[in-house]
């Protein structure tokens, strides 16, 4: 390996002797002077070299830091060697400025930075180069003659507390492991429990000031005996004003963090009080921009757009170089703290975001929860948001800490309420079921990326509990486990569980297969394998989902009926359900789609260059290696997608148009869904990805064969997942 | 932290990614030979490491220091490539391989071409020969991470069969996503070590699933 050299072997094994005490020579020691040794081996050393031992490793080589390398050396791009030093040099001096308006106006820089840096923190940067990039926040306790910074530092310092704590409830964290590193950093001060009560008396005496400068005569002044904030008149409302919106934020943005950690959701309605005043009072502090950049001394060029502060100045008493040594593993980093502008925008859509979660009437059906959970990740909220909620839905290993899973999985699966006490909620395999839910929850609230990730190596875990149930049951019951018998609850509720489960599997492999084009992870040369895998795993979905309709159906009715009545009702009755004839829509969508590219591949009108190394065999297994694991389908492989599509030509497939049947469905159950405008939004998506290409493919097979010009191409402009395809002529 | 868990930049020879400043470049004209101008080297020992350091210092993001670069040359010298032209070094490629989790993984770090050289092949015909040494040296599978906004890379590996095994949020440091790429060698049905390559290719049939 590297600069290994004949010094590797001089490495000498000695204690460090202390200075104190030295370590007598013995029998089997000898103290020996080793430099001579060691001059030899640093001459055979050059620059670059070095000795290591047999486990160097990338990593470690990785670690190595080349000093003086201003990409690596941490201690080299500081300005100050310590915080202490930063502020002997005047760095963030209290008060910020003698001129009392200039102290103002800094205060206020010193507040919108401090935002932009906590927004900038949520967005995935380190903490110790955002929000602890402020001095006065290192030493707060400098700032206690300054009420009004003392007391914005301290709630910040407890509001980044409140946050930290919801993220590693959350275990979110895992995805975003800077988020709350807080090594080295001084979070933890005396009194921080006290912020809001300071907060409040710095509150109250901005708005008898502002009162006091809105009143006609100095009455009211001398009347209070009031000091006015500072000394410009003309400025002293709208500054009263700028710090007063700012402040109020503070404490409610406080307040909706302590009313959500309440356990059981029971603060959800206090909290959303407070979100509407956060985000009003970001309002007010949006509008007080145009005066502070009117008053402001400083310079007023450049765009607003990319300054940390509403006035558009510098603010003092931050330096991110100070804490970049506390940023390890990672070489230290400029960090591009975001615009005060996007800091705001940001935290208003997190209000927004947690506005929704508290509006969540906390619906004791998994199903709804589950659905209720992707919607919210369709608008992609950050980390904060996503942590609330999961704290939200699990809590002491209960729905909403109230809610027992056992009792949620009776539910799902379609059980009376009377079952919840059942003795089979005892079994090891329906205990690990129970932990699967709760971390299938868990799993849906973190971003993306890492939720396909997780999802993928779930669905593994999901078909193994099925199996062992599967097995407990026929342990239990033996063969007979096949005749039904529905005296017998253990076999129903076994019945159920097993088949709510399997439901359960494919829903989850979809999702699977979906974020994978939200995550831009399938290319052109791949959508007709992933729509084909959709379709089969679809199929299953829609199959599962009516079989445990028709169960349902079949608990409700069968009450008071003899047998044979009973089966001439279902076959009179039998309807297919509209959650059915939804995944049917899908169905014909996923199949047209699969076809469509399989035609457009077999008829040389999509061009796919053939890769030097492997075949789309190969893409197949990698693409779908966790669901052929997991069986997800039974029986599926790659020689059966093969088979299915190898046949497939355009002029076949305009004899059959499956858009067609799924442009019909959809019109046809849009009526069952009139009370659910997301499921109806998604049917118009579907309708019009549907005539789009049934219109494509129309245009393709007519003019396409003979004409070399027309070029197809697929978009996602209609729906996330299910492309259009877009004809053109070159 | 996985082993290649290292964040780092790959930039490509469409330019397409990372904000390559457009105009301002000038091209190099190759002339009607072309691609026949550049010379492919292997890694030939420390008189090359200047060279592979210059151009990946200056063109990626992430700093390297010289132990990393060593660890790669010295240890897969026969997987680093570099691109000449007129005694000139405008690209290269370095690359390891080892065991992960049970298979045989080998791994592109660095590719690297300089700006007025891309868009000619030159990362393509770099990668191509230090992923075939792979493949003969029985690796299972190749893999890399690239930008999610390299959109040249990305169509470099596409046409080369690799897929977009994974998204990985906020990999690199300046907040930007990366894919995990993973390319997939077929599998022969009766792999015996000493087999050689050109038998592998004929066995095209069905593979067994990984278990």
């Amino acid at each position: 390996m590297a600069g290994t050299t004949s010094a590797e072997e001089a490495t000498v094994n000695l204690p460090l002797p202390d200075r104190g005490t030295p370590i007598p020579s013995g029998d089997h020691t000898v103290w020996a002077d080793v430099s001579p040794l060691l001059d030899a081996a640093c001459k055979d050393l050059q620059d670059g070299m070095l000795i290591h031992g047999d486990n160097f490793n990338l990593f470690a080589a990785m670690s190595a830091l080349e000093i003086m390398d201003p990409k690596m050396d941490s201690g080299m791009v500081c300005k100050y060697y310590s915080v202490d030093e930063a502020i002997e040099d005047g760095a963030a001096p209290v008060p910020t400025s003698f001129d009392k308006t200039v102290d103002v106006q800094r205060t206020i820089d010193i507040m919108d930075h401090l935002l932009a840096c906590e927004a900038t923190w949520h967005k995935g940067h380190s903490l110790a180069q955002t929000v602890f990039s402020c001095i006065y926040l290192l030493r707060l306790d400098r700032t206690s003659s300054h009420a009004l910074l003392n007391s914005y530092c301290r709630v910040i310092r407890a509001t980044c507390k409140a946050v930290i704590s919801v993220v590693s409830d959350a275990r979110t964290h895992e995805e975003e492991d800077l988020f709350t590193m807080t090594y080295g950093l001084p979070l933890n001060g005396d009194g921080d429990e006290k912020c809001l009560s300071m907060l409040h008396a710095v509150e109250e005496t901005i708005s008898r000031q502002l009162r006091a400068c809105k009143a006609p005569s100095s009455k009211t002044r001398v009347l209070e005996d009031l000091v006015s904030l500072q000394n410009n008149s003309e400025l002293e409302e709208g500054y009263c004003k700028a710090l007063l919106c700012r402040l109020r934020f503070r404490k409610h943005f406080y307040h909706v963090l302590t009313s959500m950690k309440r356990p059981q959701g029971r603060g959800l309605e206090l909290a959303r009080k407070h979100i509407a005043s956060c985000i009003s009072e970001l309002e007010y502090t949006l509008s007080s921009s145009e005066i502070l950049r009117s008053s402001t001394f400083g310079s007023h060029e450049g765009n607003l757009e990319d300054k940390t502060t509403a006035s558009g100045c510098e603010p003092i008493g931050f330096d991110a170089s100070l804490n970049c040594r506390l940023s390890a593993p990672t070489p230290p980093r400029a960090i591009k703290i975001l615009s005060w502008k996007k800091a705001v925008e940001y935290f208003i859509k997190l209000l927004h975001d947690l506005d929704v979660i508290c509006s969540y009437p906390l619906d004791p059906s998994l199903e709804s929860v589950l659905h209720f959970v992707v919607e919210f990740q369709k608008s992609q909220p950050d980390l904060v948001a996503r942590a609330h909620l999961q704290r939200l839905l699990v809590q002491d290993g209960k729905l909403y800490g109230r809610d027992p899973i056992f009792a949620v999985i009776i539910r799902a699966a379609a059980l009376p309420e009377s079952t919840r006490n059942h003795d089979i909620q005892k079994q090891e395999s329906i205990i690990q079921l129970g932990q699967l839910v709760i971390n299938l929850l868990k799993v849906l609230c973190t971003n993306g990326a890492w939720q396909r990730r997780k999802l993928g190596k779930i669905l593994q875990d999901w078909r193994v509990v099925f199996v062992q149930i599967e097995m407990a049951f026929r342990k239990e019951f033996g063969e007979n486990a096949n005749i039904s018998n529905d005296q017998n609850v253990s076999v129903k509720l076994f019945q159920h569980i097993l088949l709510w489960v399997e439901k359960q599997t494919y829903w989850i492999a979809c999702r699977f297969l979906i974020l994978g084009f939200e995550l831009e992870l399938y290319s052109l040369s791949e959508y007709c394998m992933v729509y084909w895998y959709i379709y089969v795993v679809l199929i299953k979905l829609a199959e599962k989902t009516s079989l445990k309709t028709v169960v349902c159906n079949d608990s409700g009715k069968r009450k008071g009926k003899k047998k044979r009545d009973y089966v001439k009702d279902v076959a009179r009755d039998y309807r297919i359900p509209p959650a059915v004839l939804f995944l049917q829509c899908q169905i014909c969508l996923a199949e047209g789609l699969t076809m469509m590219l399989a035609a457009l591949k077999n008829d040389r009108m999509l061009v796919q260059s053939r890769s030097p190394f492997n075949t789309e065999h190969e893409r197949f297994i990698q693409q779908f290696e966790l669901l052929q694991r997991a069986c997800i389908p039974d029986h599926v492989s790659f020689s059966l997608f093969v088979e299915s599509t190898t046949q497939a030509c355009l002029s076949n497939l305009v004899m059959y148009d499956y858009f067609k049947d799924a442009h019909r469905i959809a019109k046809e159950i849009k009526s069952s869904f009139s009370n659910d405008p997301e499921k109806l939004a998604e049917l118009r998506r579907l309708e019009q990805v549907a005539e789009h290409n049934s219109i494509a493919l129309n245009v393709i097979s007519r003019a396409g064969a003979q004409d070399p010009s027309l070029k197809v191409s697929f978009e996602f402009n209609h729906h996330p997942c299910f492309a259009t395809a877009v004809v053109r002529r070159s | 932290m996985e082993l290649e868990g290292i964040s780092k930049k790959e930039k490509e020879e469409s330019g397409g990614g990372g904000g390559g400043g457009g105009g301002e470049i000038e091209k190099v004209n190759l002339s009607s030979a072309g691609a026949s101008e550049i010379e492919y080297v292997s890694y030939g020992g420390e008189e090359h490491l200047p060279l592979i350091m210059g151009l990946v210092d200056q063109e990626l993001s992430e700093p390297y220091s010289i132990f990393t670069y060593r660890y790669f040359v010295y240890l897969w010298p026969q997987l680093c490539f570099m691109a000449f032209h007129g005694g000139r070094c405008v690209g290269t490629v370095v690359c390891k391989m080892g065991e992960h989790r049970n298979t045989y993984r080998g791994y592109i770090a660095m590719l690297v071409v300089i700006k007025p050289y891309r868009g000619k092949g030159i990362a393509t015909q770099l990668v191509t020969r230090s992923i075939q040494v792979m493949k003969e040296s029985g690796c299972e599978e190749v893999t890399l991470e690239a930008e999610v906004t390299n959109k040249g890379a990305l169509a470099l590996y596409g046409r080369l069969g690799f897929i977009r095994a994974k998204r990985l949020f906020r990999y690199y440091l300046n907040g930007v996503d990366a894919f995990r790429l993973k390319l997939l060698f077929p599998r022969p049905l009766y792999s015996l070590p000493s087999q050689s390559q050109a038998n592998n290719d004929n066995m095209a049939m069905p593979l067994p699933m990984e278990d």
